[in-house]
């Protein structure tokens, strides 16, 4: 690092960013993490320095920092990658393995800790995740990917390894080489390179601290080959004690093309099986734990883990996985393997993990900005943003009753299908005759999946012998495409489909003066219920389908989106005069539901049969076969459960939610409710189960019921309009 | 926040057969956006598609900016996790920033296709 | 000294294998675990091996993000989960265990009228059935958990929440070491480290399992299994409608207590909460894809982090430790299969999905109950398998989403 690390700095000063322990110098243990610049757990002998640092140490004693963040901070950058190789680790091995690989010509992304690259998982893919001090790296190695992390050096596990003043060998080598003065250095095993120091053999006992500073090392216990203790008075131990293999990244990376190099292939070190002494630093684990717990039955290297939570910290076994291995090995197996690898290796915070991410973006029609313009209250409905209503919802509704409205309808699902096949297609997908559909003409009908439950409903709409237009509902429609190509795949339909949601807009005009208003817009002869026709509309290119969710007569008026805007203006200016105004989402619901217009997703579950949803009349089992067919027949055979019925109450609605009662007995729920202002009473769409001891005659359904502790009765037809003759008018 | 223009195009579904032998507008844009659809600049005749069963709609549903190849790159490297193809002139689709997005590729230039409906979101993350 | 170490659980392994045993349960889970506790200590039945390939709470019992709550969208669900809350509040005092069981209450936050709709009719229903859980507004959410961001960073704004005071969170491990210990205590055999290889047959009747330890035969063969399942069912031509697909979490380091409550948003499919150790724990929906996998992704990773940032920023710059995978055996209407198979002598409890751990205690009592008399308890009767059969499907809106 230019600077140096932040520990190498804080060191020179004589300052310690955590109580003691033997730091590594290489990013394994947990001694000196530090709160730095408002973040916990940063290793900061992997941090480089700069000017104005703020570190801060951990609370002593076990405490814990808090989970707080501090003040703005700038996006995290992350950036994509696609290469040759990714090599991790720039040691020997590793400078070996990318110039082999640079030679051959391959595009080469090297990573190394030191600079502050951290390889922080290898994911399926292959997709290598590294932390860096500009941003996230994301890094898609088409070839290979070479680990050459190298190995971790043993920590000492014996009384007063808390102490400061242990190093081990490396890192005394390298304070010694940054120019740090350790003074008088004891080495314990292998002695530090280039470093002046004295060697002393035997079995290492305890740290004992200075006098005068007991947070210090002052000596180091060894038991010689006779048995005897010999202190060595010092102010720093160095400790060469083995190596174990940083080889997490090699083993989380199963099935793909990698391969380690140079220490991260050792076989590991085994330290001497450990007498006393904390094994596990992050989670303050003693010698005494483990042989509590293996005394009690956690034998295995993952129980002994979870019964005292040892290698669950920061360093995530680093430090104590060897000496685990050991005294499992001591108590009569072979040592174990070390624990699963699992990402992370390397600590990011939680925004340089989410570098990249969006919110998922909710669509919005053409009309949008119209819709705020004019003041609606936009909402993310059926996975779109749309207008709830623009500020009077009964002005909304009354329009639309007693008038002429407008609804931006423009996110239903619209799909075109052409080609010889097309009649067959349709004929597999929907449970209603499509042969038989005339040109010219439409269909409500249910979609349905194999298990014969209703997973969307819209419209069927044939346009010539190999042509048809569907609808989806807005929330069905992504669905829908998906569904209507597999089966074209499936059975090999010669077909051409065009998902048309996001191209057309459309616009719902309703109303007892719809004709009226299309009529002003032009169009003298609109098609009658249940057709289609082309025509323009105030200057506009539009579909007009006639059909009708709200009740009244209904144009659905599709065009190109780039039109909608002005077809929507002019449908305003030219029905001034006739009162026309917009209605939005919350009216809709209410009109809808005075004529028991079911919603899917809102009014069904995710098992419903068309029995269950009462619109056995949508499906024909006369037709030999169509998805759902065999469900339906199987499940007809069976009595009935439940229904969604239609349900009316005298005063104001009760929520949508809202549980029904039978007497004592729970009969069901809600699901859309609303007081009719054309019936002066509350109409509800709800789940009846189907109850013990009611007669036949009502299929076992309660007719009388309780809702919000008010009665509230079913009826088996809707009230308002019960001949549908107003949609036909 | 970059203004993204709204463009023109013709959307044709047919055969990959049908496709491949098609007569496009001499210099227009013709994006393959599939085996068997095509997005072409401009008008495109129904006769131009040796399919009976062709769908062709005029398709307005599009915004697009056009961007210098550097900072179109750089864009591109911070906002999607795909890999962005060699050659030129490329075509490629996917998710930019989140969205679904359409990218034209040419030795000077790069062209964004935005979904209308996803403009607004899309022009603030590209800011 | 660590009060995380486990110092009371003293688990008596067996030294060999019986050639049969009156119950054979397979997976050593939360579930297989208590079943044969409550064999053991309620019906007198301890002539019962569990065999475990891996070792005890290694699967989705270990790998869960310990939530106890009975919130669910049908009344057959809400009783049985609100019994299952109510035998956690009292398995400290019944296993003389420390569980670290902690009640700390949990919203579930709605960002649309749809949300709205959706946690005004789970506080009627569970209310209803004996579990508490009202609606509350933007000012009560905030005083219940101050760190959330109530404009969800101006993208998802909250509207309103469904309370549940009785939410709570146990230790997952210990609660399976609770089971196993109190189990083997009265003698029931824990075979850790043996896989199910097959099943041993007489006509159509399971007579045992062939197993890595050799045949063991069962008077009763009960699966316990989690996201394996149905391979193992394949193993007797049984089709289960499970299908396996991954559930994620991750935790942070530990950081001071500071977040009481548990938070879950379904609208963006993430929930988060702070363990007795004081890691924040965050967790999601299952991928959709099906998948027996436990590779853990960066997709998910990435995604959750972001979603969660924005319901609560403070974990902005709190840094990741670990994250994980469990495999879940999600029933396609979302609630649990419990029973008789249609294969003489073989029994299943599966479909726990995400919701697994909080139905341990009840789950295990109810199997137990069944196994012992040979008739299926009222409580667990509409989780019947036949359900399907039978068009009596179980849709739970309430367990579908998280966790």
């Amino acid at each position: 690092m230019a600077n140096g690390s932040l520990l190498t700095h804080l060191l020179r000063g004589e300052k310690y960013p955590a109580g003691g322990g033997c730091l590594c110098l290489a990013g394994d243990c947990p001694h000196c993490l530090a709160t730095v610049d408002g973040i916990a757990y940063v290793r900061t002998c992997q941090t480089p320095y700069h000017e104005g640092v703020s570190v801060e140490p951990h609370p002593e004693s076990g405490r814990l920092p808090p989970p707080v963040s501090l003040g703005d901070r700038a996006p995290v950058p992350a950036r994509s990658i696609h290469c040759d190789v990714v090599v991790i680790g720039q040691g020997p091995a590793g400078r070996g393995a990318a110039d082999e690989a640079r030679d051959a010509g391959q595009h080469v992304v090297t990573l190394e800790s030191r600079l502050g690259q951290d390889a922080i998982g290898i994911y399926p893919g292959p997709l290598v995740v590294a932390r860096t001090n500009s941003g996230m790296w994301h890094l898609y190695p088409r070839e290979g990917i070479v680990v050459a992390t190298g190995a971790s050096e043993i920590q000492p596990v014996v009384p007063g390894n808390d102490l400061r003043g242990l190093v081990t060998a490396r890192a005394a080598a390298e304070l010694t080489s940054t120019g740090i003065d350790l003074g008088r250095v004891i080495a314990v095993g292998t002695p530090p390179a280039d470093v002046v120091a004295t060697t002393v053999a035997g079995e290492l006992v305890r740290f004992e601290p200075r006098s005068g500073d007991p947070r210090r090392v002052g000596a180091v216990v060894m038991r010689d080959a006779k048995g005897q203790e010999q202190r060595h008075e010092c102010d720093t131990v160095s400790l060469g004690l083995g190596l174990t293999p940083r080889d997490a990244l090699l083993r989380m990376a199963r099935g793909t093309n990698i391969r380690g190099v140079g220490d991260v292939l050792l076989a590991p070190d085994l330290p001497p099986c450990p007498s006393t002494g904390v094994v596990c630093p992050c989670a303050g684990v003693t010698v005494d734990d483990l042989r509590s717990v293996h005394g009690r039955g956690f034998r295995e290297l993952d129980l002994v883990k979870r019964a005292t939570l040892a290698g669950t910290g920061p360093c995530q076994g680093a430090v104590c996985v060897p000496h685990i291995r050991s005294f499992l090995g001591a108590q009569g197996s072979d040592p174990p393997a070390s624990f699963t690898a699992r990402p992370v290796t390397r600590q990011l915070t939680l925004g340089e993990a989410a570098a990249g991410a969006h919110h998922a973006a909710t669509p919005r029609t053409a009309l949008d900005s119209q819709h705020r313009a004019l003041g609606a209250q936009m909402e993310r409905l059926g996975g779109w943003w749309r207008p709830w209503h623009y500020g009077d919802v009964d002005a909304e509704y009354t329009a639309v009753r007693n008038g002429a409205s407008i609804c931006d309808v423009s996110t239903l699902g619209k799909m075109q299908i052409s080609g010889p096949d097309a009649v067959a297609l349709l004929e597999h997908l929907y449970p209603v005759p499509i042969a038989s559909l005339a040109p010219g003409r439409s269909r409500y009908v249910l979609l349905l999946d194999e298990r014969g439950y209703v997973v969307d409903d819209g419209m069927v709409s044939r346009d010539s012998e190999t042509r048809f237009t569907l609808t989806f509902t807005s929330g069905g429609a992504r669905f829908a495409e998906a569904w209507v190509r597999d089966w074209a795949e499936s059975l090999d339909c010669d077909v051409r489909i065009m998902n048309q949601t996001m191209s057309l807009g459309a616009i719902n005009v309703t109303g007892p003066r719809a004709r009226d208003l299309l009529a002003l817009a032009g169009v003298d002869s609109p098609p009658a219920f249940l057709h289609h026709a082309v025509a323009t509309v105030a200057g506009v290119s539009a579909r007009i389908f006639r059909l009708s969710f709200t009740g009244e007569m209904s144009f659905e008026l599709h065009h190109a989106a780039d039109d909608s805007t002005d077809l929507w203006q002019r449908l305003l200016d030219l029905g001034a005069g006739l009162g026309v105004r917009p209605h939005g989402l919350e009216a809709l619901m209410k009109l809808r539901l005075e004529m028991g217009h079911i919603i899917v997703g809102q009014d069904t579950d995710f098992d419903s049969t068309p029995r269950r949803l009462n619109h056995e009349w949508a499906v024909r089992l006369d037709k030999p076969s169509f998805v759902g067919r065999a469900a339906v027949v199987r499940t007809n055979k069976v009595s009935l459960d439940r229904q969604l019925c239609m349900l009316e109450a005298e005063g104001e609605a009760p929520a949508e939610g809202a549980t029904i009662w039978a007497g004592d007995d729970y009969a069901g729920y809600v699901t859309s409710s609303g007081w009719s202002p054309a019936l002066g009473r509350s109409v509800m769409l709800g789940w009846l189960r189907v109850q013990p001891g009611i007669n036949a005659g009502s299929a076992g359904l309660p007719t009388m019921v309780t809702i919000d502790g008010r009665p509230a009765h079913r009826v088996t037809t809707r009230s308002f309009d019960p001949e549908g003759l107003r949609a036909r008018a | 926040m970059r203004a993204l223009e709204r463009m023109l195009f013709t959307r044709v579904v047919a055969t990959p057969a049908a496709i491949d032998r098609a007569v496009w507008p001499t210099g227009a844009l013709v994006l393959r956006i599939a085996q068997d659809e095509v997005l072409a600049a401009g008008t495109v005749d129904l006769g131009a598609v040796p399919d009976q069963h062709a769908i062709v709609e005029p398709e307005t549903a599009f915004c697009g900016a056009w961007v210098d190849h550097k900072s179109g790159i750089q864009f591109l490297e911070h906002a999607c996790d795909w890999e962005l193809p060699a050659e030129r002139p490329a075509f490629a689709q996917g998710a930019v920033a989140g969205i679904p997005v359409k990218v034209w590729f040419e030795a000077e230039r790069i062209l964004f296709l935005v979904p209308v409906p996803f403009v607004i979101d899309f022009a603030e993350r590209w800011s | 000294m660590n009060e995380f170490v486990e110092r009371l659980v003293d688990l008596r392994w067996p030294d060999h294998v019986r050639p049969s045993y009156d119950v054979v349960i397979i997976g050593g889970g939360g579930h297989g675990l208590a079943t044969a506790y409550y064999l053991a200590t309620r019906h007198g039945i301890t002539n019962v091996a569990v065999i475990e390939k891996g070792y005890i709470g290694s699967g989705n019992s270990g790998r869960n993000t310990t939530i106890i709550r009975a919130n669910y969208g049908i009344p057959e669900a809400v009783r049985f989960y609100q019994h299952s809350l109510e035998m956690y509040g009292q398995l400290e005092q019944e296993t003389g265990r420390d569980l670290m069981h902690a009640t700390k209450g949990l919203l579930w936050i709605a960002h649309s009228e749809a949300g709205v709709r959706q946690e005004r009719a789970r506080a009627e229903i569970n209310t209803a059935f004996g579990s508490r859980t009202e609606y509350v507004d933007v000012k009560t959410i905030s005083e219940i958990c101050p760190q959330l961001d109530m404009t969800g960073q101006g993208v998802w704004p909250i509207y309103g929440a469904s309370y549940h005071p009785a939410g709570a969170s146990a230790r997952h491990d210990r609660v399976v070491w609770a089971y196993a210990e109190g189990a083997m205590r009265l003698g029931v055999h824990v075979h850790q480290r043996t896989t199910v290889t097959g099943f041993l047959r007489d006509g159509d009747r399971v007579t045992g399992v062939q197993t890595t330890a050799g045949p063991i035969g069962g008077g009763l063969v009960v699966s316990a299994v989690g996201g394996h399942v149905t391979t193992l069912a394949s193993m007797v031509g049984l089709r289960l409608p499970i299908r396996t697909h991954q559930l994620q979490a991750f935790v942070t380091n530990r950081y001071a207590q500071a977040f009481g409550p548990i938070v879950a948003s379904s609208g963006l499919g993430v929930y988060v909460s702070q363990t007795a150790k004081g890691e924040m724990l965050v967790g999601a929906e299952v991928d959709r894809a099906p998948a027996y996998a436990y590779d853990s992704g960066h997709s998910f990773l990435r995604s959750c982090a972001f979603r969660s940032i924005a319901l609560l920023p403070f974990l902005r710059d709190l840094r990741v430790l670990r994250q994980w995978t469990g495999v879940c055996d999600m029933s396609t209407d979302y609630s649990p299969v419990m029973g008789f198979t249609g294969v003489p002598n073989l029994l299943v409890t599966t479909g726990w999905g995400t919701w697994g751990f909080k139905a341990i205690p009840a789950g295990g009592e109810q199997m137990a109950a069944l196994i012992a008399t040979g008739r299926t308890p009222p409580l667990i009767a509409p989780f019947a398998l036949e359900r399907f059969a039978n068009d009596r499907t179980m849709a739970d809106r309430g367990s579908a989403g998280t966790h």
